[in-house]
């Protein structure tokens, strides 16, 4: 659990094909693959599952996320029984908007 | 030779969100829109900004109402169908296929 300096390119290399979790401003969980991000923090998930307080919906296939909902401020995750996770910091946007993105293994 | 590295080239590199998005138009697409809304109608058209066309769209808003005496949340949802509609983009959260119920 590190927090690296990296340029963002070279981040988005190495999470895209991770499972990700991403948090919108209206509390909602979304979580799944992460198969491409663009620089307005669009994203693009696969196999993705959505949780409001618990599991709602299923979706499968490409969930496109509109990237202004994306939370922008993220202080600390919830407590992930997983062993492994890890945690980047991002700067994305000339607006300087900082995005946690935490990657952990999904149960299969 | 130049078009074949081309072609390699706009097929290998990593579409952005939006470009996956085009693979669901003319398909039937589910979009959750912001103040608990969701639509399910064919996709005709998108921008940039996420100004979205959908055609034979049912709409579906979601309210949680609270009853004074007991407190419990009481979950209605009003449904409206439209043929066709105009959605402005700054609204939209979410674009996939359809949901499947279950």
């Amino acid at each position: 659990m590190s927090l690296r300096k990296q340029t963002p390119s070279d981040f988005l290399k190495q999470i895209i094909g991770r499972p990700v979790v991403v948090k919108l401003n209206s509390g909602v969980d979304y979580r799944g693959v992460l198969a491409c991000l663009d620089g307005y923090m669009n994203i693009a998930l696969e196999q993705t599952e959505e949780y409001v307080n618990g599991q709602l919906k299923n979706k499968y296939g490409d969930a496109f996320i509109r990237g202004n909902n994306v939370m922008r401020n993220w202080g600390h995750c919830s407590p992930d029984p997983e062993p492994c996770c890890l945690e980047y910091s991002v700067l994305l946007s000339p607006q300087h908007i900082f995005l946690l993105l935490v990657a952990w293994k999904l149960e299969l | 030779m130049a078009d074949d590295v081309d072609q390699q080239q706009t097929t290998n590199t990593v579409e952005e969100p939006l470009d996956l998005t085009r693979l669901s138009l003319d398909e039937r697409t589910y979009v959750k829109m912001r103040n608990d809304r969701e639509l399910q109608g064919r996709l005709h058209a998108y921008d940039q900004h996420l100004n979205t066309i959908l055609g034979d769209v049912e709409e579906t808003v979601t309210t949680i109402e609270i009853d004074e005496e007991t407190y419990e949340e009481i979950y209605k949802s009003t449904k409206r169908n439209i043929p066709m509609l105009f959605v402005r983009g700054d609204g939209v959260v979410l674009v996939a296929p359809p949901l499947r119920v279950g």
